[in-house]
């Protein structure tokens, strides 16, 4: 059956990668994630506010907030120098805080989505709202953090300015992407109860499930067929430790966002409740800016992109990008396209005393880039 | 997608046989002074034939899937017969990747999938929280050391604390700025 087969040549060239491949990786010491200069400048139990040593001689007056999910890390938006969210931002400007929600331990296990939101992120928002002098922030959400973001606007629309999702999800009523469709039958109260923090290798072998022979086998077949170049098995072992690096869940926050959210998809229909308060999304009433992936296999856009329907602000926009989840923030397009579409949308809204005077025609020729949101 | 779902013809009858012989071991009433420990360690049998069942159950889906996988693969390289060279090694690697992927997709997408796995979550975490049971039953409490319903109050306990600080800080700070 098989024929023309130089066998020899090509155990001889498999060895001779995997000999360079021992060499780079046995050649790299420590890999380092987050390195953009910042200091913590605030802490409440597990959570640290991060402060970015800005790069510019005037940065704009208007500080942004970034939100991280509560999945994962917050430094995949600050990668590596060349693929970083943040770098970018700086550069372009930008006086940039992120919040780190760190690892929750067992004491964690009863904090819930009203402590998340106001609770700890109230309370770096009133920080960065005091050390900056602004009375209004711009707060950057991406994923479920934007999430948290958006329930955050609708409850307290007076201390942010600018509001931009960042791969989003809102509307939870969709079957585009799996984790939507398995959610859906999750005996969450059962999950909970026993784990009390849900551990973050539960939550991966999730995600592993989504595209097991691309994720657990074909990625590592990628990866052997580059070993032998550098700066691709740095980027590689960079992207693994973020992947693998995955606190825990608060019980209750997982309770209460799996059933309200997932299950029964209560946020978009404003009848979502957080310490006894309704988060109606007519609230958010500030300029808002979209951010979507086309090719999201975690938040697929019908996710994400009813949200511009339900808000009452005026000045709003979306955007989408051709690419995936991660892509958005690590890819070839994240410093070349989406950060620059960010920065041009903010820009002329942080300096703005009136958000009905901005320039946005001159905003949006900028992004031409980018494609039109989805109308 | 029918193929793919998996009618658990093996491990019905199984199941049947266990009920109606073995299995009814662990519905005997419990006798003499260790009754109520008795009848909580007779709990583990219907629980680990719950859990084995699920888990069979599972198995059979993904062997069926792979069967499935495996055919598809064999007409998408059939028509390759005898061309096989070094540098033909990527497409197959690359067919058999994409097809394994997307047959698997299916399975994982289907409501059978999620009905099974979501099963499966249950009877594991009820086996979980039984060897637990016993763990704090049979040797942390007899050795007076702290259970993790314990752990859990004291965890509560400091949340609520933790909390109503918080508030009579908000509060003070308040009142101060307020003077």
């Amino acid at each position: 059956m098989i024929q023309n087969m130089n066998a020899p040549n090509l155990i001889q060239e498999t060895f001779i990668k995997f000999k360079k491949g021992s060499e780079v990786i046995s050649e790299l010491t420590e890999i380092s994630v987050g390195v953009t200069p910042h200091e913590i400048v605030y802490s409440e139990d597990k959570m640290k506010l991060l402060h970015y040593k800005t790069t510019v001689k005037n940065p704009c007056p208007v500080p942004v907030l970034m939100v991280y999910a509560l999945v994962n890390r917050y430094y995949i938006l600050d990668l590596s120098p060349d693929k970083s969210v943040i770098k970018n931002l700086l550069d372009s400007g930008f006086d940039v805080y992120a919040i780190d929600w760190g690892y929750p331990s067992g004491m964690d296990r009863y904090l819930t989505i009203d402590d998340y939101v106001n609770g700890y992120l109230n309370n770096a928002v009133d920080y960065v709202r005091k050390k900056s002098g602004a009375d209004k922030i711009s707060l950057l959400g991406v994923c479920v953090g934007g999430t948290l973001s958006a329930m955050f606007c609708a409850l307290h629309p007076e201390k942010v300015k600018n509001l931009i999702c960042f791969v989003a999800p809102i509307d939870f009523d969709t079957d585009k992407s799996l984790l939507n469709i398995w959610a859906k039958k999750m005996d969450v109260d059962k999950i909970v109860d026993y784990y009390g923090i849900i551990p973050g290798d539960f939550l991966n072998m999730g995600f592993l499930l989504l595209d097991p022979f691309r994720l657990l086998i074909d990625k590592y077949v990628g990866f052997f067929e580059h070993i032998d170049d550098k700066k691709t098995v740095e980027n590689f072992l960079r992207m693994e430790k973020w992947i693998f690096d995955s606190p825990g869940q608060a019980g209750e926050a997982y309770r209460q966002f799996m059933k309200d959210c997932y299950q029964e998809n209560l946020l978009i229909k404003n009848r979502m409740e957080i310490g006894g308060k309704r988060i109606n999304l007519k609230e958010i009433s500030m300029p808002f800016l979209n951010i979507m992936a086309e090719f999201d296999h975690l938040v697929p856009n019908e996710s994400s992109h009813p949200l511009i329907k339900a808000i009452s602000s005026t000045d709003k926009e979306s955007k989408v990008f051709p690419t995936g989840h991660i892509g958005m923030f690590v890819g070839s397009k994240s410093q070349k396209e989406v950060c620059p579409t960010i920065a041009q949308w903010l820009k002329p809204r942080s300096y703005a005393q009136n958000e009905n005077k901005i320039d946005v025609k001159k905003s949006k020729k900028n992004n031409h880039k980018s494609k039109e949101g989805m109308k | 997608m029918d193929k793919c779902e998996s009618p658990n013809i093996f491990f019905a009858p199984w199941l049947k046989a266990w009920e109606a012989s073995i299995g009814h071991i662990g519905e005997f009433p419990a006798v003499g002074p260790s009754r109520e420990k008795t009848e909580k360690m007779m709990k583990v049998f219907p629980l680990c034939t719950n859990l084995y069942s699920v888990w069979m159950d599972s198995v059979s889906d993904f062997a069926n899937i792979s069967l499935e996988a495996m055919k598809r693969m064999n007409d998408k390289t059939a028509h390759m017969d005898g061309q096989i060279s070094q540098d033909k090694y990527k497409e197959i690697y690359n067919n058999w990747i994409e097809i394994y992927s997307d047959t698997f997709k299916e399975f994982l997408r289907s409501g059978h999938f999620s009905g099974d796995m979501s099963e499966f979550m249950s009877c594991l975490i009820e086996a979980g929280k039984y060897n637990r049971e016993m763990l704090e039953e049979n040797f942390l409490k007899p050795m007076n050391l702290p259970t993790g319903t314990d752990i859990e109050e004291i965890n509560r306990e400091l949340y609520s604390l933790k909390k109503t600080v918080k508030e009579l800080n908000r509060k003070i700070s308040e009142l101060s700025k307020e003077r």
